[in-house]
């Protein structure tokens, strides 16, 4: 008698809340399409312009965050290192290299999904193109951890997965699909727990 | 008994139907109607045609700076009726850049120290007609700026200085503070 009704039923739960579900899903997951990856970094040089695809629109309008512009900088984000394991704060790292071409870079670590960390805070979380130490090639080498660290520290947060956060500024980069060819610095796993 | 399950079927392949179409109108639709978005936020603000620097913390219309080093301010603006001229001082800082949205957040033009004439910003925003009038009688004022033409009227600009060190936050925060947003009015003839 009431199989009509629970048919329909069936279907309307499936479709609504598979719907809503799926498109949440999919907007947290990822900026969109268009992703340029470089080992672990990941960057979207066209998420704020009119060219972006769909879901890369529909996910700045829900996140309403300002975007650099193709003049003002690029955004890498890394949440793995280079075997592709989850970023830690419990695991020290060490990245090495140097980055593309820019005037300035700004690095910090934090929660995936947090707010970037005050530059108030006593510990080093964020660091820079201009307050970093260089060998004689100009590459940089900096520790990743929750205790400190000699030479170039980056305070990572001590308890669950974090997020890199690279900000190139003023690179010739943002706009130029030759970025693939590009070297970003390496994220490699030193050890875990006090090692 | 086997006919109830196959239209147990039907119903779930209805639904999952209904469910990527409705995947598909949410994130097409999306963009139109949320009240989330960064414009909505920025509007949010407070006036139009002034700059609202960010702080760390998310401020009640939950814009905040996005990176330590960046410190940031954001101005809608509306030139549907008059252009607007974005001015700046720069009293040192060693980088600033510049960002004009429109209001789907597509960026329309972005500028940076090195882009701009002279490391200032001096940048007037207007519509195609108004430019036309601007451009046959251009006056002294806004000889050395900008102009940039836009077909969207409204809009909203962010501004972002550099402090890469501690001793450079005043200054960035001068900069920013500094900065104006504001509509400019062009001296007519009509006034002889």
């Amino acid at each position: 008698m009431f199989r009509v009704p629970f048919l329909i039923a069936v279907a309307l739960v499936i479709a609504f809340g598979g719907g809503v579900w799926s498109t949440i899903l999919a907007l947290d997951a990822t900026v969109g399409f268009g992703a340029i990856k470089l080992g672990a970094w990941e960057a979207f040089p066209e998420a704020q312009t009119d060219k972006a695809d769909p879901y890369a629109k529909s996910h700045r309008a829900n996140a309403g965050k300002l975007l650099y512009a193709s003049a003002e900088g690029l955004t890498f984000t890394a949440n793995v290192d280079e075997t592709g394991a989850r970023l830690a704060g419990g695991c020290s790292y060490r990245i090495t290299g140097h980055t593309p071409p820019a005037r300035f870079w700004t690095l910090f670590a934090a929660a995936p999904g947090a707010p970037a960390p005050s530059i108030q805070s006593d510990l080093p979380t964020a660091l820079n193109s201009r307050i970093i130490l260089r060998d004689k090639d100009g590459n940089f080498d900096i520790a990743l951890s929750a205790s400190a660290r000699p030479g170039n520290w980056l305070a990572v947060p001590a308890e669950g997965n974090f997020r890199l956060t690279l900000t190139l500024l003023d690179t010739p980069t943002a706009g130029s699909s030759g970025l693939i060819d590009l070297t970003m610095p390496r994220i490699e796993r030193t050890g875990c727990g006090n090692a | 008994m086997r006919k109830f399950l196959f239209q147990v079927f039907f119903a779930v392949v209805t639904g999952l139907i209904g469910a990527a179409l409705l995947h598909l109108v949410i994130v097409l639709a999306l963009p139109d109607f949320s009240e989330r978005d960064a414009y909505t936020r920025v509007l949010a603000e407070g006036e139009i045609h002034r700059f609202y620097p960010l702080g760390e913390k998310p401020d009640a219309a939950g814009l905040s700076k996005d990176d330590p080093f960046v410190d940031m301010a954001v101005c809608a603006f509306d030139v549907s009726e008059r252009p607007v001229r974005l001015t700046a001082a720069n009293g040192g800082v060693p980088f600033w850049s510049l960002a004009i949205y429109d209001q789907s957040s597509n960026e329309m033009f972005s500028i940076n120290d090195r882009t701009s004439a002279g490391g200032v910003l001096d940048l007037v925003i207007a519509t195609p007609v108004q430019l036309t009038t601007l451009r046959k009688a251009l006056p002294p004022v806004i000889s050395q700026s900008i102009l940039f033409e836009t077909r969207q009227a409204e809009g909203y600009v962010v501004l972002r200085s550099l402090a890469p060190q501690k001793s450079f936050a005043e200054i960035a925060s001068q900069f920013l503070s500094g900065a104006i947003c504001a509509p400019f009015e062009a001296r007519s003839r009509s006034r002889f």
